[in-house]
Protein backbone atom coordinates (compact mmCIF):
# COMPACT_ATOMS: atom_id res chain seq x y z
CA UNK A 1 0.00 0.00 0.00
CA UNK A 2 1.29 3.44 -0.80
CA UNK A 3 1.28 5.71 2.18
CA UNK A 4 0.94 9.32 1.20
CA UNK A 5 3.78 10.32 3.45
CA UNK A 6 6.74 10.20 1.03
CA UNK A 7 5.08 12.35 -1.59
CA UNK A 8 3.35 14.68 0.78
CA UNK A 9 6.58 15.00 2.76
CA UNK A 10 8.18 16.63 -0.27
CA UNK A 11 5.11 18.78 -0.80
CA UNK A 12 4.98 19.87 2.82
CA UNK A 13 8.73 20.36 3.15
CA UNK A 14 8.89 22.87 0.34
CA UNK A 15 5.94 24.77 1.75
CA UNK A 16 7.53 24.81 5.19
CA UNK A 17 10.57 26.40 3.59
CA UNK A 18 8.36 29.40 2.99
CA UNK A 19 8.56 29.23 -0.78
CA UNK A 20 5.61 28.47 -2.96
CA UNK A 21 7.04 25.95 -5.38
CA UNK A 22 5.47 23.71 -7.92
CA UNK A 23 5.35 20.03 -7.13
CA UNK A 24 5.63 17.24 -9.67
CA UNK A 25 5.55 13.48 -9.13
CA UNK A 26 6.64 10.93 -11.69
CA UNK A 27 4.66 7.74 -11.19
CA UNK A 28 6.72 5.00 -12.75
CA UNK A 29 6.05 1.39 -13.65
CA UNK A 30 9.76 0.90 -13.09
CA UNK A 31 11.59 -0.45 -10.10
CA UNK A 32 11.34 1.31 -6.74
CA UNK A 33 15.10 0.91 -6.49
CA UNK A 34 15.43 3.95 -8.77
CA UNK A 35 13.23 6.31 -6.71
CA UNK A 36 14.65 9.76 -6.07
CA UNK A 37 13.71 13.37 -5.51
CA UNK A 38 15.22 16.74 -6.29
CA UNK A 39 14.41 20.31 -7.15
CA UNK A 40 14.95 21.99 -10.49
CA UNK A 41 14.43 25.46 -11.87
CA UNK A 42 12.52 26.00 -15.09
CA UNK A 43 11.38 29.31 -16.55
CA UNK A 44 12.51 30.98 -13.32
CA UNK A 45 10.40 28.79 -11.05
CA UNK A 46 11.49 26.11 -8.62
CA UNK A 47 9.91 22.71 -9.02
CA UNK A 48 10.12 19.89 -6.49
CA UNK A 49 10.17 16.59 -8.34
CA UNK A 50 9.92 13.06 -7.09
CA UNK A 51 9.97 9.72 -8.83
CA UNK A 52 7.94 6.91 -7.31
CA UNK A 53 8.27 3.45 -8.81
CA UNK A 54 5.54 0.83 -8.55
CA UNK A 55 7.57 -2.25 -9.57
CA UNK A 56 5.45 -2.85 -12.65
CA UNK A 57 2.18 -2.92 -10.72
CA UNK A 58 -0.35 -1.11 -12.90
CA UNK A 59 -3.09 -1.12 -10.26
CA UNK A 60 -0.72 0.40 -7.70
CA UNK A 61 0.16 3.10 -10.22
CA UNK A 62 -3.53 3.87 -10.80
CA UNK A 63 -4.11 4.13 -7.04
CA UNK A 64 -1.11 6.40 -6.60
CA UNK A 65 -2.22 8.72 -9.40
CA UNK A 66 -5.70 8.91 -7.90
CA UNK A 67 -4.15 9.82 -4.54
CA UNK A 68 -2.00 12.53 -6.12
CA UNK A 69 -4.78 14.00 -8.25
CA UNK A 70 -5.40 17.57 -7.16
CA UNK A 71 -2.52 17.44 -4.68
CA UNK A 72 0.36 18.20 -7.05
CA UNK A 73 0.81 20.48 -10.06
CA UNK A 74 1.56 17.81 -12.66
CA UNK A 75 2.07 14.06 -12.83
CA UNK A 76 4.53 12.31 -15.12
CA UNK A 77 4.10 8.77 -16.36
CA UNK A 78 7.41 6.93 -16.08
CA UNK A 79 8.42 3.58 -17.49
CA UNK A 80 5.57 3.80 -19.98
CA UNK A 81 4.69 6.04 -22.90
CA UNK A 82 1.13 7.16 -23.40
CA UNK A 83 1.71 8.30 -26.96
CA UNK A 84 4.04 6.96 -29.62
CA UNK A 85 4.37 9.73 -32.18
CA UNK A 86 5.53 8.42 -35.56
CA UNK A 87 5.52 11.07 -38.26
CA UNK A 88 2.00 12.44 -38.48
CA UNK A 89 0.37 9.63 -36.50
CA UNK A 90 -0.03 9.30 -32.76
CA UNK A 91 -0.69 5.90 -31.20
CA UNK A 92 -2.09 5.73 -27.68
CA UNK A 93 -1.06 2.85 -25.41
CA UNK A 94 -4.21 1.73 -23.63
CA UNK A 95 -2.61 0.89 -20.30
CA UNK A 96 -1.07 4.37 -20.23
CA UNK A 97 -4.38 5.97 -21.13
CA UNK A 98 -5.91 4.18 -18.17
CA UNK A 99 -3.21 5.59 -15.90
CA UNK A 100 -3.70 9.11 -17.24
CA UNK A 101 -7.44 8.91 -16.80
CA UNK A 102 -6.97 8.09 -13.12
CA UNK A 103 -6.39 11.82 -12.61
CA UNK A 104 -9.21 14.25 -13.34
CA UNK A 105 -7.77 17.48 -11.92
CA UNK A 106 -4.01 17.31 -12.37
CA UNK A 107 -2.44 17.13 -15.84
CA UNK A 108 -0.71 13.83 -16.60
CA UNK A 109 2.08 13.77 -19.19
CA UNK A 110 4.37 11.06 -20.56
CA UNK A 111 7.39 12.88 -21.99
CA UNK A 112 6.45 12.43 -25.64
CA UNK A 113 6.11 16.22 -25.91
CA UNK A 114 9.79 16.54 -24.98
CA UNK A 115 10.98 13.68 -27.13
CA UNK A 116 9.38 15.01 -30.28
CA UNK A 117 10.70 18.54 -29.85
CA UNK A 118 13.78 18.86 -27.67
CA UNK A 119 15.43 15.58 -28.62
CA UNK A 120 15.44 16.54 -32.30
CA UNK A 121 17.21 19.78 -31.40
CA UNK A 122 19.68 17.95 -29.17
CA UNK A 123 20.84 15.69 -32.01
CA UNK A 124 21.18 18.72 -34.28
CA UNK A 125 23.37 20.46 -31.70
CA UNK A 126 25.63 17.41 -31.27
CA UNK A 127 25.97 17.29 -35.04
CA UNK A 128 26.66 21.00 -35.44
CA UNK A 129 29.24 20.93 -32.64
CA UNK A 130 31.09 18.06 -34.33
CA UNK A 131 30.56 15.74 -31.36
CA UNK A 132 29.13 13.21 -33.81
CA UNK A 133 29.74 13.04 -37.54
CA UNK A 134 27.68 12.09 -40.61
CA UNK A 135 28.34 8.60 -41.86
CA UNK A 136 28.64 7.19 -38.37
CA UNK A 137 26.41 4.25 -37.52
CA UNK A 138 23.73 4.88 -34.91
CA UNK A 139 22.12 1.98 -33.07
CA UNK A 140 18.80 3.18 -31.69
CA UNK A 141 17.73 0.41 -29.35
CA UNK A 142 14.15 1.60 -29.64
CA UNK A 143 12.88 4.14 -32.13
CA UNK A 144 9.11 4.01 -32.22
CA UNK A 145 9.15 5.91 -28.91
CA UNK A 146 11.76 8.36 -30.22
CA UNK A 147 10.89 8.70 -33.86
CA UNK A 148 11.96 12.35 -33.90
CA UNK A 149 15.47 11.39 -32.89
CA UNK A 150 15.65 8.59 -35.47
CA UNK A 151 14.37 10.85 -38.22
CA UNK A 152 16.87 13.56 -37.30
CA UNK A 153 19.82 11.16 -37.39
CA UNK A 154 18.78 9.94 -40.84
CA UNK A 155 18.17 13.44 -42.20
CA UNK A 156 21.65 14.53 -41.09
CA UNK A 157 23.34 11.63 -42.89
CA UNK A 158 23.90 9.01 -40.20
CA UNK A 159 23.52 5.28 -40.84
CA UNK A 160 20.45 4.37 -38.84
CA UNK A 161 19.95 0.94 -37.30
CA UNK A 162 16.65 0.85 -35.41
CA UNK A 163 16.53 -2.10 -33.04
CA UNK A 164 12.85 -2.14 -32.15
CA UNK A 165 12.26 -5.68 -33.40
CA UNK A 166 15.62 -6.88 -32.12
CA UNK A 167 15.36 -5.75 -28.53
CA UNK A 168 11.59 -5.74 -27.97
CA UNK A 169 10.81 -8.97 -29.86
CA UNK A 170 14.19 -10.70 -30.24
CA UNK A 171 13.92 -10.83 -34.02
CA UNK A 172 17.21 -10.36 -35.86
CA UNK A 173 15.92 -7.69 -38.17
CA UNK A 174 17.53 -4.25 -38.09
CA UNK A 175 15.32 -1.47 -39.47
CA UNK A 176 17.51 0.83 -41.54
CA UNK A 177 15.33 3.74 -42.62
CA UNK A 178 12.81 6.05 -41.01
CA UNK A 179 10.40 5.21 -43.83
CA UNK A 180 10.50 1.51 -42.98
CA UNK A 181 10.18 2.33 -39.30
CA UNK A 182 7.08 4.38 -40.07
CA UNK A 183 5.63 1.56 -42.19
CA UNK A 184 6.21 -1.01 -39.45
CA UNK A 185 4.70 1.31 -36.85
CA UNK A 186 1.64 1.78 -39.04
CA UNK A 187 1.16 -1.97 -39.26
CA UNK A 188 2.14 -3.04 -35.74
CA UNK A 189 1.23 -0.27 -33.35
CA UNK A 190 -2.57 -0.13 -33.77
CA UNK A 191 -2.67 -3.69 -32.43
CA UNK A 192 0.25 -3.52 -30.03
CA UNK A 193 -1.03 -0.50 -28.12
CA UNK A 194 -3.94 -2.68 -26.97
CA UNK A 195 -1.68 -5.33 -25.42
CA UNK A 196 -0.82 -5.37 -21.72
CA UNK A 197 2.18 -3.04 -21.51
CA UNK A 198 4.42 -5.58 -19.79
CA UNK A 199 4.34 -7.61 -23.02
CA UNK A 200 5.86 -4.70 -24.91
CA UNK A 201 8.45 -3.32 -22.53
CA UNK A 202 10.29 -4.48 -19.39
CA UNK A 203 8.66 -3.16 -16.24
CA UNK A 204 9.46 -3.59 -12.54
CA UNK A 205 12.11 -6.21 -11.81
CA UNK A 206 12.51 -6.95 -15.52
CA UNK A 207 14.27 -3.58 -15.73
CA UNK A 208 17.05 -4.75 -13.46
CA UNK A 209 17.43 -8.22 -14.91
CA UNK A 210 20.79 -9.70 -15.83
CA UNK A 211 22.74 -8.57 -18.86
CA UNK A 212 21.85 -10.35 -22.10
CA UNK A 213 24.55 -9.65 -24.69
CA UNK A 214 23.21 -12.00 -27.41
CA UNK A 215 22.74 -9.09 -29.84
CA UNK A 216 26.23 -7.70 -29.26
CA UNK A 217 27.05 -7.41 -32.97
CA UNK A 218 24.69 -4.46 -33.36
CA UNK A 219 26.46 -2.65 -30.53
CA UNK A 220 29.88 -3.60 -31.85
CA UNK A 221 29.09 -2.16 -35.29
CA UNK A 222 27.74 1.15 -33.95
CA UNK A 223 29.62 4.39 -33.29
CA UNK A 224 26.66 5.86 -31.43
CA UNK A 225 24.17 4.03 -29.22
CA UNK A 226 20.97 5.90 -28.50
CA UNK A 227 17.59 5.43 -26.89
CA UNK A 228 16.02 3.80 -23.91
CA UNK A 229 18.43 3.26 -21.04
CA UNK A 230 16.94 -0.02 -19.85
CA UNK A 231 17.34 -1.65 -23.24
CA UNK A 232 20.92 -0.40 -23.49
CA UNK A 233 21.81 -1.64 -20.01
CA UNK A 234 20.25 -5.04 -20.54
CA UNK A 235 21.65 -5.83 -23.98
CA UNK A 236 25.02 -4.05 -24.06
CA UNK A 237 28.08 -6.25 -24.52
CA UNK A 238 31.19 -6.52 -22.37
CA UNK A 239 32.83 -3.51 -23.97
CA UNK A 240 31.56 -0.26 -25.44
CA UNK A 241 35.04 1.15 -25.98
CA UNK A 242 35.03 4.45 -27.82
CA UNK A 243 31.25 4.64 -28.21
CA UNK A 244 29.00 7.64 -27.74
CA UNK A 245 25.88 6.82 -25.72
CA UNK A 246 22.82 9.09 -25.88
CA UNK A 247 20.16 8.26 -23.29
CA UNK A 248 18.62 9.49 -20.06
CA UNK A 249 17.40 8.39 -16.61
CA UNK A 250 20.93 7.45 -15.64
CA UNK A 251 22.07 7.26 -12.03
CA UNK A 252 25.67 7.71 -10.78
CA UNK A 253 25.95 3.89 -10.73
CA UNK A 254 24.84 3.73 -14.36
CA UNK A 255 27.42 6.34 -15.32
CA UNK A 256 30.13 4.32 -13.56
CA UNK A 257 28.99 1.22 -15.45
CA UNK A 258 29.26 3.02 -18.80
CA UNK A 259 32.70 4.31 -17.85
CA UNK A 260 33.85 0.81 -16.96
CA UNK A 261 32.59 -0.44 -20.31
CA UNK A 262 34.80 2.11 -22.07
CA UNK A 263 32.09 4.52 -23.25
CA UNK A 264 33.85 7.63 -24.55
CA UNK A 265 31.05 10.17 -24.22
CA UNK A 266 27.73 9.96 -22.37
CA UNK A 267 25.08 12.38 -23.55
CA UNK A 268 21.92 12.68 -21.50
CA UNK A 269 18.93 14.20 -23.19
CA UNK A 270 17.64 15.71 -19.97
CA UNK A 271 19.46 17.74 -17.29
CA UNK A 272 21.46 15.98 -14.61
CA UNK A 273 20.50 16.93 -11.08
CA UNK A 274 21.94 15.34 -7.97
CA UNK A 275 23.82 12.94 -10.23
CA UNK A 276 20.76 11.71 -12.13
CA UNK A 277 19.32 12.56 -15.47
CA UNK A 278 15.58 12.73 -15.24
CA UNK A 279 13.07 11.03 -17.46
CA UNK A 280 11.49 13.11 -20.19
CA UNK A 281 8.16 12.72 -18.39
CA UNK A 282 9.57 14.55 -15.37
CA UNK A 283 10.83 17.43 -17.47
CA UNK A 284 7.57 17.66 -19.39
CA UNK A 285 5.55 17.56 -16.15
CA UNK A 286 7.71 20.31 -14.66
CA UNK A 287 7.29 22.46 -17.75
CA UNK A 288 3.52 21.95 -17.70
CA UNK A 289 3.48 22.81 -14.00
CA UNK A 290 5.28 26.14 -14.43
CA UNK A 291 3.82 27.19 -17.78
CA UNK A 292 0.31 25.79 -17.77
CA UNK A 293 0.91 24.86 -21.41
CA UNK A 294 0.66 21.24 -22.57
CA UNK A 295 2.27 19.50 -25.51
CA UNK A 296 -0.88 19.57 -27.62
CA UNK A 297 -1.09 23.37 -27.35
CA UNK A 298 0.18 25.56 -30.19
CA UNK A 299 2.56 27.36 -27.80
CA UNK A 300 4.27 24.16 -26.63
CA UNK A 301 7.25 24.43 -28.98
CA UNK A 302 7.88 28.00 -27.84
CA UNK A 303 7.66 26.99 -24.18
CA UNK A 304 10.20 24.19 -24.70
CA UNK A 305 12.52 26.60 -26.52
CA UNK A 306 12.11 29.29 -23.86
CA UNK A 307 12.92 26.79 -21.10
CA UNK A 308 16.43 26.49 -22.53
CA UNK A 309 16.64 22.80 -21.71
CA UNK A 310 20.14 21.46 -21.69
CA UNK A 311 21.20 17.88 -21.94
CA UNK A 312 24.62 17.00 -20.63
CA UNK A 313 27.81 15.71 -22.22
CA UNK A 314 30.20 13.76 -20.05
CA UNK A 315 33.51 12.51 -21.32
CA UNK A 316 33.99 9.17 -19.57
CA UNK A 317 37.07 7.87 -21.39
CA UNK A 318 39.63 9.16 -23.84
CA UNK A 319 38.97 8.75 -27.54
CA UNK A 320 40.80 5.51 -28.45
CA UNK A 321 41.51 6.93 -31.92
CA UNK A 322 42.92 10.10 -30.47
CA UNK A 323 41.88 13.53 -31.69
CA UNK A 324 38.96 15.61 -30.62
CA UNK A 325 36.36 14.06 -28.41
CA UNK B 1 -12.56 -20.63 -46.25
CA UNK B 2 -11.32 -23.65 -44.30
CA UNK B 3 -8.60 -23.44 -41.68
CA UNK B 4 -6.20 -25.26 -43.99
CA UNK B 5 -6.90 -22.78 -46.78
CA UNK B 6 -6.29 -19.90 -44.38
CA UNK B 7 -2.99 -21.44 -43.27
CA UNK B 8 -1.89 -22.01 -46.86
CA UNK B 9 -2.68 -18.39 -47.64
CA UNK B 10 -0.69 -17.31 -44.57
CA UNK B 11 2.24 -19.51 -45.59
CA UNK B 12 2.20 -18.17 -49.14
CA UNK B 13 2.24 -14.57 -47.90
CA UNK B 14 5.14 -15.33 -45.55
CA UNK B 15 7.25 -17.11 -48.13
CA UNK B 16 6.72 -14.51 -50.85
CA UNK B 17 7.68 -11.65 -48.56
CA UNK B 18 11.42 -10.96 -48.60
CA UNK B 19 11.31 -9.08 -45.31
CA UNK B 20 9.48 -11.89 -43.52
CA UNK B 21 11.90 -14.46 -44.93
CA UNK B 22 14.76 -12.37 -43.56
CA UNK B 23 13.09 -12.11 -40.16
CA UNK B 24 12.50 -15.86 -40.00
CA UNK B 25 15.85 -17.04 -41.33
CA UNK B 26 16.97 -18.19 -37.87
CA UNK B 27 13.51 -19.24 -36.62
CA UNK B 28 12.85 -22.98 -36.64
CA UNK B 29 9.62 -23.87 -34.87
CA UNK B 30 6.73 -26.35 -34.95
CA UNK B 31 3.37 -24.82 -34.19
CA UNK B 32 0.25 -26.88 -33.56
CA UNK B 33 -3.22 -25.41 -33.96
CA UNK B 34 -5.92 -27.10 -31.93
CA UNK B 35 -9.49 -25.98 -32.64
CA UNK B 36 -11.23 -26.49 -29.30
CA UNK B 37 -14.60 -27.07 -30.97
CA UNK B 38 -13.94 -29.23 -34.05
CA UNK B 39 -10.70 -30.79 -32.74
CA UNK B 40 -9.34 -30.91 -36.33
CA UNK B 41 -5.66 -30.30 -35.59
CA UNK B 42 -3.44 -28.44 -38.06
CA UNK B 43 0.15 -27.27 -37.97
CA UNK B 44 2.65 -24.73 -39.21
CA UNK B 45 6.37 -25.42 -39.48
CA UNK B 46 9.00 -22.70 -39.90
CA UNK B 47 12.47 -23.69 -40.98
CA UNK B 48 15.25 -21.35 -42.10
CA UNK B 49 12.88 -18.65 -43.28
CA UNK B 50 10.41 -20.90 -45.07
CA UNK B 51 7.03 -21.71 -43.55
CA UNK B 52 4.82 -24.69 -44.42
CA UNK B 53 1.34 -25.77 -43.30
CA UNK B 54 -0.62 -29.01 -43.11
CA UNK B 55 -3.41 -30.97 -41.51
CA UNK B 56 -2.86 -33.12 -38.47
CA UNK B 57 -0.55 -32.81 -35.47
CA UNK B 58 3.20 -32.22 -35.51
CA UNK B 59 5.84 -33.96 -33.41
CA UNK B 60 7.10 -32.10 -30.35
CA UNK B 61 5.40 -28.75 -30.99
CA UNK B 62 7.12 -25.61 -29.71
CA UNK B 63 3.83 -23.75 -29.55
CA UNK B 64 0.17 -24.68 -29.13
CA UNK B 65 -2.62 -22.39 -30.28
CA UNK B 66 -6.15 -23.17 -29.12
CA UNK B 67 -9.34 -21.39 -30.19
CA UNK B 68 -12.60 -22.13 -31.97
CA UNK B 69 -11.83 -23.07 -35.58
CA UNK B 70 -13.64 -20.02 -36.94
CA UNK B 71 -11.38 -17.72 -34.91
CA UNK B 72 -8.23 -19.53 -36.01
CA UNK B 73 -9.40 -19.27 -39.61
CA UNK B 74 -10.18 -15.57 -39.19
CA UNK B 75 -6.80 -14.84 -37.58
CA UNK B 76 -4.72 -16.69 -40.19
CA UNK B 77 -6.69 -15.28 -43.10
CA UNK B 78 -6.24 -11.72 -41.87
CA UNK B 79 -9.87 -11.04 -41.04
CA UNK B 80 -9.09 -10.62 -37.35
CA UNK B 81 -5.95 -9.53 -35.50
CA UNK B 82 -4.69 -12.01 -32.91
CA UNK B 83 -4.88 -9.32 -30.23
CA UNK B 84 -8.66 -9.16 -30.31
CA UNK B 85 -9.45 -12.81 -29.38
CA UNK B 86 -6.30 -13.00 -27.23
CA UNK B 87 -7.43 -10.10 -25.03
CA UNK B 88 -10.96 -11.55 -24.92
CA UNK B 89 -9.65 -14.92 -23.74
CA UNK B 90 -10.88 -16.72 -26.88
CA UNK B 91 -7.38 -17.48 -28.13
CA UNK B 92 -5.02 -19.44 -25.90
CA UNK B 93 -1.37 -19.63 -26.85
CA UNK B 94 1.10 -21.85 -25.04
CA UNK B 95 4.73 -21.29 -25.85
CA UNK B 96 7.61 -18.91 -25.43
CA UNK B 97 6.61 -15.25 -25.28
CA UNK B 98 9.09 -14.41 -28.05
CA UNK B 99 7.45 -16.92 -30.39
CA UNK B 100 3.99 -15.59 -29.59
CA UNK B 101 5.12 -12.05 -30.37
CA UNK B 102 6.77 -13.17 -33.60
CA UNK B 103 3.62 -14.86 -34.85
CA UNK B 104 1.70 -11.70 -34.00
CA UNK B 105 4.24 -9.62 -35.91
CA UNK B 106 4.07 -11.88 -38.96
CA UNK B 107 0.30 -11.67 -39.17
CA UNK B 108 0.31 -7.89 -38.63
CA UNK B 109 2.99 -7.32 -41.27
CA UNK B 110 1.00 -9.38 -43.75
CA UNK B 111 -2.41 -7.96 -42.97
CA UNK B 112 -1.82 -4.98 -40.69
CA UNK B 113 -3.21 -1.46 -41.29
Amino acid sequence: MFSESPIMAVYNDVHRMGRLVKTVVSVSLGSRQRDHEATLTLLGETVAVRRQGTDGNLEAAVNLIQALDGQVDAIGLGGIDRYLVVRNRRYEIQDAARLAQAAVKTPVVDGSGIKDTFERALIESLHEDGVIAPGQTVLMVSSMDRFGMAETFERLGYQLVAGDLIFASHIHYPIRTADELEELARKLLPSWVRLPFHQLYPVGDAQVSDADPRFHEYFDAADIIAGDFHYIRRYMPETLAGKVVITNTTTPEDVALFAAKGVRLLVTTTPVLAGRSFGTNVIEAALVAVSGVQSGDPDWGAVVARAGLQGTRRQLNANPRGGAS
Amino acid sequence: MTLLEALEKFVSECNQNERLRAMNRDWTRRIQLEPDDTHRTHHLVSEAGIVSAGSGPVDNPDMLIQAPEAILTAVFSGQMTPTEPYNAGDLLVKGHQDDIMRLDILSLLIWGE
